[in-house]
């Protein structure tokens, strides 16, 4: 079942455009919601401030390049929450058997899935990362050119690949397992760890963070490509990749789960 | 006898979260992660300043607050919001007000069970290991006692702010977005997340005069401090009693003033 890419997208865009309408309903709630989201950003950042208030520098990072990190890790973290929000509710679909109606699509069925609920709110996260990147980039005197900026997308596109691998397995649990919130809300909360520098770790957290459970890979390796251009690692260059190759085998772990799916026979 | 029933509601919470082994044990390693990223973090900040105190506060005063102040947080945590939220938008909480006993005091008293638990399986746990771990910096003495009276002062406060915010989804019917909020007003702003020692002098004063400091920080700087002067710990004290009544009263107003407005669809 292979069908061309611009087919997916007018699929996508049909979807998408009967998702918000339904959530315009509810308009208050989309509000703050969206506040809320914004608010916890807000505090991100007062703790980085207090924090700086009291230390030059954290193992070597300033104030503004931690700001970087940050607001990298809001924006790669921006994808995950607006695009595969559904996955928090995998488990009640496959729970209560609703799961099988989305069987029967001729579409790709991990596509459809996901496609059906698309978060909002998490754009003001979105808003909130890039103002902090640009504040922090203008603050550090880093060049703007256009190689720059080319490769601060492809490696924020490429590293918001890691998160979303994390939560697709993390749900994919559901259907083996009935307890899967709970692995789901451990592994949310991963993210968090995403905006500090790697190497305040030791060396046996660090090899964890970086093959295990791949949090590095969400803001600290590829900010460095743009942060510390003399002294980039391999495996800042290797993290599009590492992200791909990340994405790929929770996309088979989930579509696997699914297969196996047969249903509650009602 | 009056407190009977509450103390039923107690032991079915004990039976209740004893249930849920699996959730407990990936709770345990979620909470271990999160110490293990505050210890080399803070481990790298005190590091950037020749391990010097800061404000008083050495790395590891700093670690057994925050290590605690998570203990804490899992202790009181008591997802009143979503519960109340969930309750009125589904309009089971047309049955909970019909029960003979005040929905404020039924809230609390039927999930009083994890406290027990969470104190013997997440907390008492913590604080053992923190005490070995650090080599006796947690001082014992009557500093301990301060501390639990401290507590479960913090607890009733904590209880109220929850069950203020619960009673807004009333108004809003929105249930993630005020939670939230609430939840990062909270660790922020009662030093659960960065020690108030740390704060800038000013955001320090505004704090200090605020409700949430008597949640996480009044508490963890009494069990910090090995020889307390008697009038720092009457004040402390003193202040948490006075939010205790002042959000109780506020609570129990805003609960019944709203509960007029409550609309309830179907049933």
């Amino acid at each position: 079942m292979h069908r061309s890419i611009g087919f997916y997208l007018r699929i996508y865009g049909k979807i998408l455009v009967q998702d918000i309408k339904s959530k315009m309903s509810y308009r208050s709630d989309f509000i703050i919601s969206t506040i809320g989201m914004i608010c916890t950003n807000i505090a991100g950042f007062v703790s980085f401030w207090i924090l700086f208030q009291n230390f030059p520098s954290v193992d070597g990072w300033s104030y503004y390049e931690m700001l970087f990190l940050y607001g990298f890790s809001l924006v790669s973290l921006t994808p995950v929450q607006c695009l595969f929000d559904n996955n928090w509710s995998l488990r009640i679909y496959v729970y209560s058997g609703d799961f099988i109606k989305y069987c029967f699509r001729p579409i790709n069925l991990f596509f459809y899935y996901q496609s059906e609920i698309f978060d909002i709110k998490g754009l003001g996260q979105l808003a909130f990362g890039i103002g902090t990147i640009v504040y922090a980039w203008a603050k550090l005197g880093l060049p703007v050119t256009v190689l720059m900026i080319l490769k601060m997308i492809v490696f924020l596109i490429t590293a918001s690949l890691i998160m979303i691998a994390l939560q697709n397995a993390a749900a994919a649990t559901c259907f083996w397992i009935q307890n899967s919130f709970y692995v789901l809300d451990l592994v949310f909360r991963f993210k968090d760890y995403a905006k500090y520098p790697i190497t305040i770790f030791s060396p046996v957290f660090r090899f964890i963070f970086t093959f295990l459970m791949p949090i590095a890979f969400i803001a600290y390796y590829p900010s460095l490509v743009i942060l510390r251009p003399d002294e980039i690692p391999l495996l800042s260059w290797l993290s599009p990749v590492i992200g791909l190759v990340f994405f790929f085998l929770s996309y088979k772990f989930w579509m696997y789960g699914a297969m196996k799916y047969s249903g509650t026979g009602s | 006898m009056n407190l009977k029933k509450y103390l039923t509601l107690t032991r079915a919470g004990i039976i209740e979260s004893l249930q849920f082994r699996l959730s407990a044990f990936i709770m345990v390693i979620g909470n271990m992660l999160y110490l293990i990223v505050v210890y080399f973090l803070w481990k790298a900040i005190y590091a950037s300043v020749g391990n010097e105190p800061i404000n008083g506060m050495s790395f590891y005063d700093t670690l057994i607050y925050l290590v605690l102040a998570t203990a804490l947080s899992g202790f009181m945590e008591m997802y009143t919001v979503w519960e109340m939220g969930r309750n009125i938008q589904s309009g089971k909480i047309v049955l909970d007000l019909l029960r003979p006993m005040e929905y404020r005091k039924y809230l609390f008293w039927s999930y009083s069970g994890s406290f027990v638990t969470q104190f013997f399986f997440t907390f008492l746990p913590t604080f053992i290991v923190v005490a070995v771990l650090t080599h006796g910096a947690i001082p014992l003495g009557i500093n301990l006692l301060y501390f639990v009276i401290s507590v479960v002062m913090a607890v009733s406060i904590n209880y109220s702010i929850d069950f203020i915010v619960g009673t807004i989804c009333i108004y809003t019917e929105s249930i993630w977005g005020i939670n939230i909020m609430k939840q990062v007003v909270v660790m922020l702003l009662s030093g659960a997340t960065v020690p108030l020692a740390f704060f800038p002098e000013t955001l320090r004063k505004v704090v200090s005069c605020l409700p949430f400091q008597s949640i996480y920080n009044a508490p963890l700087t009494l069990l910090l401090n090995g020889d307390p002067d008697p009038a720092y710990v009457l004040q402390t004290l003193g202040i948490q009693l006075l939010w205790v009544v002042v959000m109780l009263l506020a609570g129990k107003l805003f609960w019944r003033v709203s509960l007029r407005r409550i609309t309830v669809n179907g049933g």
